[in-house]
């Protein structure tokens, strides 16, 4: 992936066909988006906190949405929303769940943890692309984030 | 007869001083000599006395037995004037001569003396000086017979030898009548005694009756069995002694004495050889008939045998409730390993059948154009049998959440939920023409997020079914019989066969090919599943090519 100085969006995906598709999606939407791809929540939770191989970024510098599979290694999707979510400094950042889940448990948890959309990829690829290609226009372009004060 | 001594000289006899055996001989010098003495005026005075009353047979003899005098009394009680009997018969002449033989024996046994059944048995005693008073039965002139007691006292000379015998007799008919009716009563006594106590000895209690300070007054076998110890053991000894907690024992009877009623008291009585009962007590106090407390009167009964069920329910309730706690255990064991698996199956699943899919769209999109028209037609196969798959198992997952999801039960507001439903499924339609009949529909109670898949699923059957329909009629109502409401959806679409009716609420029982109407073959099975789930039941009834029409009902919850 590439790296410039600022990521607009964070996919994190653990499934490389699901990330392909997902990328296609939101490529489609968008071809000049910088997107940075976390594969498990440590790696998601680095990256937002800049810690580990994300060290070296300015934490004020965060994504316009991430993409947040639930179904994840290491850390998994809620936890990773929780500690975003429980953050001041990043709590702000919206987060989309991009799931196979419908477990009713699995959408009221993530509202409870201030999750700002849910989104359950569906099997039929346009609808899945329309899905991602909306949101994400949604959060990149429409949604005004607070600024943010040091 | 009345009025005077009957017969001058037995007067003589009584007090004289004859040396003669017989009265006969007795002068008139002696008898002048009597009559000067004030003891003969006294004694004449008694001798009246003795000899006019009525009641008592004063029978004088010779020595020899011969009655001499015979007075009014015995007149009286025997029927025989005097004349009739003097110098005539001796007493055993008028006595029963079974009991004279009788007497005889029994006195010759008695003193050892050969003794001759006659006069001789009447009066031996009283000639040897032993006073005798004895009972006889008299024999009337008539020959009836009376039982008499007769006292004999021979009659001596100043030399003390024997001149004669007086037996005085008594009619002993009324005292022997009242001894008999004594018998009786007391025989009688002894009936209601033992009736008493066989009440108290056959009741299967063991009883015991107490005085006020609590000493046993009285027990009954079953009470001696209790114990072990004999009624002589008991009675008399403190009650409290016979059971191992002595304290609550007196309690209860103080309890009692202070006028509470004490019932199912229950006590553990001790025995002798330690074996234990545990007892239900019941008791009352006594009272004599002047109401003065004479004591308490209690029943024991042998609870062990309850207290054994009772002890064998409560072991039978903790085992059930700990294999119900079991069961529950596994079902919910089971429960999340079912809800592990349709997570697993909701996720693991469709990632790979997006992949088909989403690949599949990705060659047509992008090399589509190099394809033969061949191969762009395979993969819409591929991606229609994707997008199927997925359809299947997001309906499958939806029935078997229905099995596990807890009942929200609240009124339901039918007509809203129906109107939701419609909404849901793009009404207004523009593309086709559907009437609605939509009649009045009553508020049910449930879940209303189920019961809305009820209807949507009733309906979108009723839509794809009468699609084909120029004119698309659907009716929706409600009809109430015996307090029941039912629901129902009615269309003019394709209908089905009634021979089939058992299979439409199926998983994955399809009426209809796939190619003529898509579905999944799961729709209706949800519907079943929520209606059962209320109470309820659903049913169908069809025409080919007229329509059909689904009922359901919903059981009355009275508790909202």
């Amino acid at each position: 992936m590439n790296e410039p100085n600022y990521i607009e969006i964070l996919l994190v995906e653990d499934n490389p066909q699901d990330l392909e598709l997902t990328m296609l999606a939101l490529r489609e939407a968008n071809p000049l988006s910088h997107i940075h791809v976390a594969r498990d929540g440590a790696e998601a939770l680095d990256f937002i906190f800049c810690e580990g191989q994300s060290a070296g970024r300015l934490i004020t510098e965060m994504p316009k949405v991430i993409f947040l599979d639930l179904k994840l290694p290491k850390i998994d999707g809620l936890e990773v929303l929780k500690r975003i979510k429980g953050d001041v400094r990043t709590s702000s950042i919206p987060i989309v769940v991009l799931t196979s889940s419908r477990e009713q448990r699995d959408v009221v948890e993530s509202y409870a943890l201030g999750v700002n959309s849910y989104i359950v990829k569906p099997v039929n690829f346009e609808r899945f692309n329309v899905a991602v290609r909306n949101v994400g226009y949604y959060w990149q372009f429409l949604n005004q984030p607070p600024k943010i004060a040091d | 007869m009345a009025g005077g001594p009957p017969n001058t000289p037995i007067l003589q006899l009584a007090v004289g001083r004859s040396t003669h055996d017989g009265f006969s001989s007795i002068s008139a010098e002696t008898f002048a000599e009597v009559q000067q003495g004030e003891a003969v005026l006294e004694a004449g005075a008694l001798q009246n006395a003795i000899f006019n009353s009525a009641n008592f047979s004063s029978i004088a003899t010779d020595a020899r037995g011969v009655i001499q005098i015979f007075n009014v009394g015995a007149e009286r009680m025997l029927g025989y004037s005097a004349a009739d009997v003097v110098n005539k018969i001796t007493p055993a002449d008028i006595s029963d001569p079974l009991e004279v033989i009788t007497r005889a024996k029994t006195l010759s046994l008695e003193l050892a003396t050969a003794i001759t059944p006659g006069f001789e048995a009447l009066v031996f005693k009283a000639s040897r000086g032993i006073e005798d008073i004895y009972e006889l039965t008299y024999i009337r002139k008539d020959g009836s017979r009376f039982p008499a007691i007769v006292s004999v006292t021979a009659l001596r000379d100043a030399q003390n030898a024997i001149i004669g015998y007086l037996l005085i007799g008594t009619d002993n008919t009324a005292r022997q009548a009242v001894e008999e009716e004594r018998t009786k009563l007391d025989q009688r006594l002894r009936d209601q005694q033992f009736y008493t106590r066989s009440l108290i000895e056959s009741n299967i209690d063991a009883l015991m009756t107490t005085d006020p300070q609590g000493i046993i007054t009285d027990v009954n076998k079953q009470m001696e069995a209790l114990t072990g110890s004999t009624r002589d053991e008991l009675i008399g000894a403190p009650f409290k002694d016979c059971f191992t907690d002595p304290e609550r024992a007196e309690r209860g009877l103080r309890m009692m004495l202070s006028g509470s009623k004490v019932s199912d008291y229950e006590l553990t009585v001790r025995a002798r050889d330690g074996k234990e009962t545990v007892v239900s007590y019941n008791a009352t106090t006594f009272h004599d008939r002047a109401r003065r407390l004479l004591g308490v009167f209690a029943a024991a009964r042998d609870i062990t045998e309850r207290r054994k069920a009772e002890e064998t329910i409560r072991h039978l309730n903790a085992d059930l409730e700990l294999r119900v706690n079991e069961r529950t255990a596994q079902l919910k064991a089971a429960n999340q390993e079912l809800e592990a698996f349709s997570y697993s199956v909701s996720h693991d699943l469709r990632t790979p059948l997006r992949a088909i899919d989403g690949f599949s769209q990705v060659v047509l999109s992008k090399f589509g154009e190099q394809l033969p028209e061949d191969g762009r037609r395979y993969l819409q196969t591929i991606r229609n049998g994707a997008q199927k798959m997925g359809e299947l198992i997001d309906d499958l997952l939806t029935f078997a959440r229905l099995s596990r999801q807890e009942l929200n039960k609240r009124p339901v507001n039918t007509g809203i939920l129906v109107d939701s439903a419609l909404q849901e499924l793009g009404f207004p339609w523009q593309d086709r023409k559907v009437e609605l009949r939509i009649g009045a529909l009553v508020t049910s109670s449930g879940d209303s997020i189920l019961l809305k898949q009820v209807w949507l699923n009733l309906l979108s059957n009723a839509l794809k079914y009468t699609r084909n329909r120029e004119h698309a009629v659907l009716e929706i109502g409600c009809t109430t019989t015996k307090g029941v409401d039912t629901f129902f959806v009615r269309d003019n679409g394709t209908g089905f066969d009634m021979r089939y009716a058992d299979k439409l609420f199926g998983v994955f029982q399809r009426y209809h090919r796939a190619e003529d109407y898509e579905g999944t073959g799961v729709g209706l099975a949800i519907v079943q599943r929520i209606v059962h789930r209320h109470g309820g039941r659903v049913w169908a009834e069809a025409a080919v090519d007229v329509g059909a029409t689904f009922y359901f009902t919903l059981e009355k919850d009275t508790t909202i």
